[in-house]
């Protein structure tokens, strides 16, 4: 495991594995295990991948149609179920890129500079 | 439950296990043991039963597994109670077979499209004037609109419809143009369908049913003959049962046109008759109104020549069903459907019953669930479910019922129709096809909310500390709703039990009715087709036999409703008593619409009309269609009050006011003869006429148009005695139609007597729901006071006091239904009996009201005995035992 304590880093708020998972997937086809690992390390180790929640987020994201899922051999000589974004999840990332964007912008905004510290 | 489609539950597992291999992996390239590496990997993963739970969870069939669920819990419970699942059922079946049959019957008649090519754009032609109407054409014009219309339309058919006798039977008969199959390409069995080939051939296709009849279904009846009042016909083709013509009333044979000029009876020279209809199919894209606008000029040609109105238009009715859709229809078939409705509404209210008292029973499961953790939705949906499983049976033993029912009608239709009218009926095949199971279908789900769901909610509302610990809270709701669900079903047996009761006091009534003639022993004949001009050749014949006694001709017989009204004003030129008291002298005396009836000389006398004053016609007045007439009592009275009738003058007008009748020429100015009594000629409830004038007339006149005769004795007419003297006018007997007078009466009746039973039906199977409703709840109130009962028993209560305990609930429930019923009733007929206005019905009766109440109250008194006696048999030391 990574140097960080897990308590050190940020849990994920609602909503944002789906927009960070279609993000990743961009770069081409992964599965789970490894999207989850790219996201912590996309991020400086700063997100925390729930493992438990990642796989039920996959699934909901097939159902929609914005990704898909086909079984394959890993890098390192292992089953495991690869997931590639659809046309439709790229659409859908857009959009939700956007959303966050705006809503970051936002925030920073109200919140203003960062405080000196003292 | 495993759809194809959806991802296994395995598969996802696997993939859980290849996270872990994976990140397992990683850990120990990162450096850690491999045992250490794995249980890190777990930690991070988190609760994988908590995983594998969400991911069911957030499958989209989940809904379909739980259904799946119930299903199978569903079944199991209600497999464990044969008597609870058998009782449910049966009540509902029987319920839901009624209003099956009532759909069948409806969808046969007004839904259902003809089994031909495109059925939407087939319109039928007719006309209208004025004052009449019809769908009746010539031949000729039916050529007219098809070689000239073709721009509108793509297919013009034309058809003859008659009986024609076959072997001593009658058979109907098409006689259709050569493009009838072609255009409408009817699913055929075997063989192929009529076409141009068969113009002047003696070639008949079959109808299923006839085929079935007449050859006993068998397929070598291809290239066989069938015979056609005395020729013979080959076969060439027979066809599905789906197809039995464009009407209401099923063809049995068609065969082509040409072939109805050999059977034709016309005389030679004589006007074609008016007797052809046609059927057009309209071309896609063209509108209803502008293809009636084609028909215009077409329209004004026909008006040109004899006989046809002079203001005739031609209208296209909607030709893809026997009968359209119409409000009309609707208002008129609403009460009757209500009635059957209300029946499954006493099954259904019947069902909740015992239901909710199984709710009652089945507390504790309920509770259990809710406590583990069932949402109430969730509990709901399971009794809604188990609701649904029964009515689904309900409605698959209902459909059963339905065909057997169906077919049980069909015979007593039959067996019950006056016979020479039963000859004459053919009934549509009542088939069940997809909208009659969806139908059912349907009504059954709807069934199940209304059965279900108001136990299901009743039982999942609980306090669940009360109910685990065997506390019974929240019953006294069931038990006011099922009090409230008994009070309905009295109600309602009540409305059906009144309904049928006054029905058949009505029906009774007019069986009784003096019609003023005697009807016993006499025949009436008509000519079919219209073709009048043979009432005088059969005249002669019948006048030849001696087995016939008296021979009246007429224009109408009395009971055969014609269109035949016109306005009459007194003479004023014949001094005072042509004026009423009151009006002004020399202004003409208001115009009175009467019935007219052209009549020989024998109608009075066979008959058996008094004649109150004057004279009858002579032979000599007969014989010129001289300007006399005989009125009825009535008439006199009303024109000459207490005056002397005879020798005055009336005047007979169009009913909208112009001079003479176009079919009347010559009677501007009529003298009364004579006064005959008054007689009821039209429909019996209309009772007797208010106004009637008899013009003479004689076999030959064109206003001849139907013979009433009298054999010496009854007997000798039996069997085919009449046929066989039809026979003798040279014409196919079945030209002649003939009706006892006696049947004609059963046959105007016929609709009350039906209705009465059938309302009768309904009415029995609502009270024996109601009551057996009643029972239920009477014998659940008492073992839950069974131990009061004791007490009080102990105490020193009578066996007559616990009686009169037992009686009391029974009679409020009974009683306060009756008020409601009665009370429903008297404002249903109320508003009924101020639609219809028919002189001899009368709907608001005390008779049927008292009997049926006393019928009701006594059923629900009946209903009560048991329980009350099993009150006095409780055994208070027994209670007061169990009681410590």
């Amino acid at each position: 495991m990574s140097t960080r304590d897990n308590r050190d880093r940020l849990v994920l708020m609602q909503g944002t594995l789906d927009v960070l998972i279609l993000r990743t997937l961009i770069f081409g086809p992964q599965h789970g295990q490894g999207i989850a690992r790219a996201i912590q390390q996309t991020s400086d180790d700063e997100l925390l991948v729930d493992h438990g929640a990642l796989y039920p987020a996959l699934q909901r994201l097939e159902v929609q149609g914005w990704i898909s899922a086909k079984w394959g051999t890993s890098a390192n000589n292992r089953k495991a179920r690869f997931y590639t974004v659809t046309k439709a999840g790229r659409a859908q990332l857009a959009k939700q890129s956007n959303r966050w964007r705006r809503l970051v912008a936002a925030m920073s905004r109200v919140l203003g500079p960062e405080p000196e510290q003292g | 439950m495993r759809l194809p489609w959806r991802r296994r539950e395995s598969d996802f597992s696997a993939e859980v296990d290849a996270h872990i291999a994976h990140e397992t992996d990683r850990l120990i390239a990162d450096g850690m043991t491999p045992a250490d590496a794995h249980a890190a990997a777990r930690k991070a993963f988190g609760n994988v039963a908590a995983a594998n739970e969400r991911f069911y969870e957030a499958n989209r069939w989940l809904w379909l597994d739980q259904f799946v669920g119930d299903l199978r819990y569903g079944a199991r419970t209600l497999g464990q109670r044969p008597a609870f699942l058998a009782t449910t059922v049966l009540t509902l079946a029987v319920a839901l077979s009624l209003v099956t049959v009532a759909f069948t019957i409806f969808n046969a008649y007004v839904l259902r499209p003809f089994a031909v090519q495109d059925p939407g754009s087939l319109y039928r032609i007719g006309w209208r004037a004025p004052d009449s109407g019809g769908q009746e054409f010539r031949w000729r014009d039916f050529e007219d609109v098809r070689d000239q219309q073709s721009g509108v339309f793509s297919a013009v058919i034309g058809e003859h419809m008659r009986l024609v006798s076959s072997g001593g039977q009658s058979l109907s008969v098409a006689f259709v143009s050569d493009n009838y199959f072609p255009a409408l390409a009817p699913r055929l069995l075997a063989g192929r369908g009529l076409g141009p080939m068969d113009a002047n051939a003696r070639a008949a296709v079959l109808s299923h049913q006839a085929w079935s009849r007449m050859f006993a279904a068998d397929p070598s009846a291809l290239g066989r003959e069938i015979e056609l009042d005395g020729r013979r016909f080959t076969v060439v083709g027979i066809l599905a049962p789906q197809f039995t013509g464009l009407d209401e009333y099923p063809r049995e044979v068609w065969v082509p046109y040409s072939a109805y000029a050999e059977i034709r009876p016309t005389a030679a020279g004589s006007e074609p008759p008016r007797d052809v209809e046609i059927v057009v199919r309209l071309r896609d894209g063209i509108p209803q109104p502008r293809a009636e606008g084609t028909l215009r000029p077409w329209a004004a040609r026909m008006a040109d020549l004899t006989k046809a109105p002079a203001d005739l238009r031609a209208i296209l009715l909607p030709n893809a069903t026997a009968n359209a859709v119409s409000m009309e229809l609707l208002a008129v078939l609403s009460p009757v459907f209500a009635a059957f409705v209300l029946v499954l509404a006493t099954a259904c209210a019947n069902v909740s019953n015992v239901m909710l008292a199984r709710a009652v029973a089945r507390h504790r499961e309920i509770a259990v669930r809710l406590s583990l953790g069932a949402t109430r939705a969730r509990v709901v949906r399971q009794l809604l479910t188990e609701g649904l499983l029964i009515a689904v049976l309900a409605g698959a033993v209902g459909l059963a019922f339905a065909a057997w029912l169906l077919r049980a009608g069909v015979v007593a239709l039959f067996s019950t129709l006056p016979p020479s009218l039963a000859a004459l009926i053919r009934v549509v095949p009542l088939s069940f096809d997809y909208r009659v199971f969806l139908f059912a279908l349907a009504v059954a789900a709807a069934t199940t909310l209304v059965f279900a769901l108001v136990p299901a909610l009743q039982a999942s509302r609980q306090r669940l500390t009360d109910a685990l610990h065997g506390q019974r809270s929240g019953t006294r709701g069931a038990a006011r709703l099922r009090s409230a669900l008994v009070v309905a079903q009295v109600a309602v047996s009540l409305v059906l039990v009144v309904t049928a009761l006054t029905l058949a006091r009505n029906f009774t009534w007019l069986g009784a009715l003096d019609l003023g003639y005697q009807t016993a022993g006499v025949h009436s004949i008509n000519v079919r087709g219209e073709q009048t001009e043979l009432v005088g050749r059969l005249t002669d014949v019948l006048a030849a036999d001696s087995r016939i006694a008296e021979i009246a001709v007429t224009g109408g017989n009395p009971m055969f409703i014609r269109r035949r009204n016109v306005a009459v004003r007194a003479g004023s030129d014949r001094g005072q008593t042509g004026v009423k008291p009151g009006s002004n002298q020399g202004q003409a005396p208001p115009a009175v619409p009467a019935r007219y009836t052209f009549v020989s000389p024998a109608y009075f006398s066979i008959l058996r009309i008094p004649l109150i004053d004057g004279r009858l016609f002579t032979s000599d007045e007969a014989r010129s269609a001289a300007p006399v007439a005989v009125v009825s009592e009535a008439t006199a009275r009303a024109f000459w009050p207490g005056g002397n009738a005879v020798g005055q003058t009336i005047a007979i007008e169009r009913p909208d006011g112009r001079q003479q009748v176009d079919e009347l020429p010559g009677y501007g100015d009529v003298t009364v003869v004579g006064v005959a009594a008054d007689v009821a000629s039209g429909f019996i409830v209309d009772g007797k006429d208010p106004n009637h004038i008899y013009l003479p007339v004689h076999a030959r006149h064109p206003q001849a148009s139907a013979l009433l005769i009298r054999p010496r004795a009854a007997s000798e007419l039996r069997g085919g005695a009449l046929q066989e003297i039809f026979r003798r006018t040279g014409l196919d007997p079945e030209t002649f139609e003939a009706v006892p007078l006696d049947e004609m009466r059963q046959t105007q009746v016929y609709p009350l007597r039906a209705a009465a039973w059938i309302g009768g039906l309904l009415g029995a199977i609502a009270l024996v729901l109601s009551i057996s409703g009643l029972y239920g709840v009477l014998s659940y109130t008492l073992s839950q006071r069974t131990r009061e009962i004791g007490i009080r028993m102990a105490l020193g209560a009578t066996t007559g006091a616990v009686v009169s305990l037992v009686m009391r609930q029974s009679v409020r429930l009974a009683g306060f239904g009756a008020v409601v019923g009665v009370t429903i009733t008297f404002a249903a007929l109320k508003f009924l009996s101020s639609l219809v206005r028919l002189k001899e019905v009368s709907l608001l009766n005390v008779a049927p009201f008292a009997a049926a109440l006393v019928l009701v109250l006594g059923a629900t008194a009946l209903a009560a005995f048991h329980p009350a006696r099993r009150a006095t048999r409780v055994d208070p030391a027994e209670t007061l035992r169990a009681e410590a």
